[in-house]
């Protein structure tokens, strides 16, 4: 593994890179810790990582929040989304996946950016991110900004929308439903063991409800599952109206048996496809009974 | 992975200059953009305790402190060491040759066997040591708890040992956070 590296540390600087290595053969490096994995496995001849480390500009690193909702840097570590208060407070599913995801040396260095630009069907904060229904803030090499719903963001397995001239630098999370008073959210992640561990299936989901109980807003994701991160939207409108407290025990079969019209899954060495399809059914009908007393 | 690796046609890529404080000396080295930390320590500064394992990112057998936070040192590419705080196991050691308390409890417990794993688990509980003011109380500091089991084995998921069982381990870090509480 041998690659030319370039070490930009201003948004004018990096889009200046951008520009010089329009023609050559480039990656963005964030973490670095799938990119180095993948560059050993499979060396790649002249290349150059743009490493985007060192870029401090809240472009990439900031946190703000507004009343149309959160915005945060591409290049927050999971470490730093999974201590955001703000986070573990309104936006649960965000923090559980980011707290799920690899060991406490790996979160320290990769990026939430990196997570769903990486584009893995098996991607934890990216899966969190589709339940939210974010929107990926894209930086053109013109240093144009642009907004694509993370919904559509993903376009094959380690494929995305985003052109060679573009990189994501922001994602942001609509904020809750005006009317919204309890939230059922959560990440559940199904694998051999609980931690280093690359999900045998995933289900994310954010529910809102209002005063009454009644739910006026939905969004579940599932991940390895498919080629790609699915945002199950059938199964998400299907509760919309209905009482959590209340969803009776076919309803949840119901809304297991839309979810997994979202998936088709392959066998591979952590799982067959028959596999994932039980345990994906089993996990979205349970999500009634675990999540019941953990609404905030 | 080594088999795994296929061959690539060489080419110069520049190289780059870069300086850091590698436990408590300021150090610099020319290294390849390619290159991790691991390699850097392990072969420029020939500071061996720290052990390559998967080179994955797996095992933790290579975790190294920088800015007093754990990584996977065969994850992290050099450069960006560059103006960094490198803390390795072998500047745990105190100047007057006594061991950390980290590395004393490890000790005391029966918590190293074969040893592979022994200086990445070590790296990780100093990092811990250093969430917890109070393992190393400084005068007037109020005290803020000490870690749960569940707490310190969730902080040690990156560390593989295929020796102990794990339980000397946790109870080598128990038990260092009760003695200095």
């Amino acid at each position: 593994m041998d690659f030319n590296i370039i070490t930009p540390v201003t948004v004018k600087e990096l889009l200046g890179t951008m520009k010089k290595f329009q023609k050559k053969k480039f990656r963005f490096g964030a973490g670095c810790t799938d990119l180095l994995m993948e560059l050993k496995r499979n060396p790649e001849e002249n290349l150059t990582v743009i490493n985007l480390s060192r870029v401090k500009d809240p472009l990439f690193t900031g946190i703000k929040k507004s009343a149309a909702g959160f915005r945060f840097g591409a290049m927050l570590t999971a470490h730093k989304i999974m201590v955001n208060e703000e986070i573990r407070n309104n936006f649960k599913v965000l923090h559980e996946a980011a707290e799920s995801l690899a060991s406490t040396q790996i979160r320290q260095v990769a990026t939430v950016g990196g997570n769903v630009c990486t584009a893995s069907p098996s991607g934890d904060m990216a899966c969190a991110l589709v339940a939210l229904e974010a929107d990926c803030e894209i930086l053109g090499i013109t240093g144009k900004k642009g907004m694509v719903p993370i919904t559509g963001f993903f376009t094959g397995v380690r494929k995305t929308v985003l052109k060679k001239n573009e990189l994501l630098c922001g994602i942001f999370v609509p904020a809750k439903n005006k009317k919204s008073k309890n939230i059922y959210s959560g990440f559940v992640k199904i694998g051999t063991r609980q931690s280093m561990e690359c999900s045998v299936v995933s289900l994310a989901y954010h529910i809102q409800a209002d005063a009454g109980g009644k739910i006026i807003h939905a969004g579940v994701a599932i991940g390895s599952s498919a080629p790609t991160i699915r945002f199950a939207e059938d199964a998400a409108h299907y509760l919309v109206g209905k009482k959590f407290e209340n969803i009776s025990v076919n309803e949840r079969k119901e809304f297991a048996a839309r979810v997994l019209t979202y998936a088709t899954p392959i066998d591979d060495l952590r799982a067959t496809a028959w596999y994932r399809k039980e345990v994906l059914f089993n996990i979205s009908k349970a999500i009634f009974e675990n999540d019941a007393k953990n609404s905030r | 992975m080594r088999e795994r690796m296929k061959k690539v046609k060489s080419v110069q890529y520049p190289q780059h200059e870069i300086s850091f404080i590698l436990n408590g000396k300021k150090v610099s080295c020319k290294t390849k953009g390619s290159a991790v930390l691991l390699d850097v320590i392990r072969d420029v500064f020939e500071l061996k305790g720290t052990k390559p394992g998967c080179h994955e990112g797996e095992c933790g057998a290579c975790t190294v402190l920088v800015d007093n936070v754990p990584v996977n040192s065969c994850l992290f590419l050099a450069v960006n060491a560059d103006g960094k705080n490198i803390l390795t196991v072998e500047g745990l050691l105190h100047a007057d040759g006594t061991l950390d308390p980290v590395q004393e409890s490890l000790v005391q417990n029966g918590a190293v066997q074969c040893g592979f794993c022994s200086s990445g688990m070590a790296m990780s509980l100093k990092a811990l040591v250093h969430q917890y003011e109070n393992a190393h109380p400084v005068a007037g500091e109020i005290k803020k708890g000490i870690p749960s089991r569940d707490e310190i084995k969730k902080h040690l998921e990156g560390n593989l040992c295929r020796c102990t069982g794990y339980v000397k381990i946790l109870d080598a870090a128990e038990k260092l956070f009760l003695n200095n509480e």
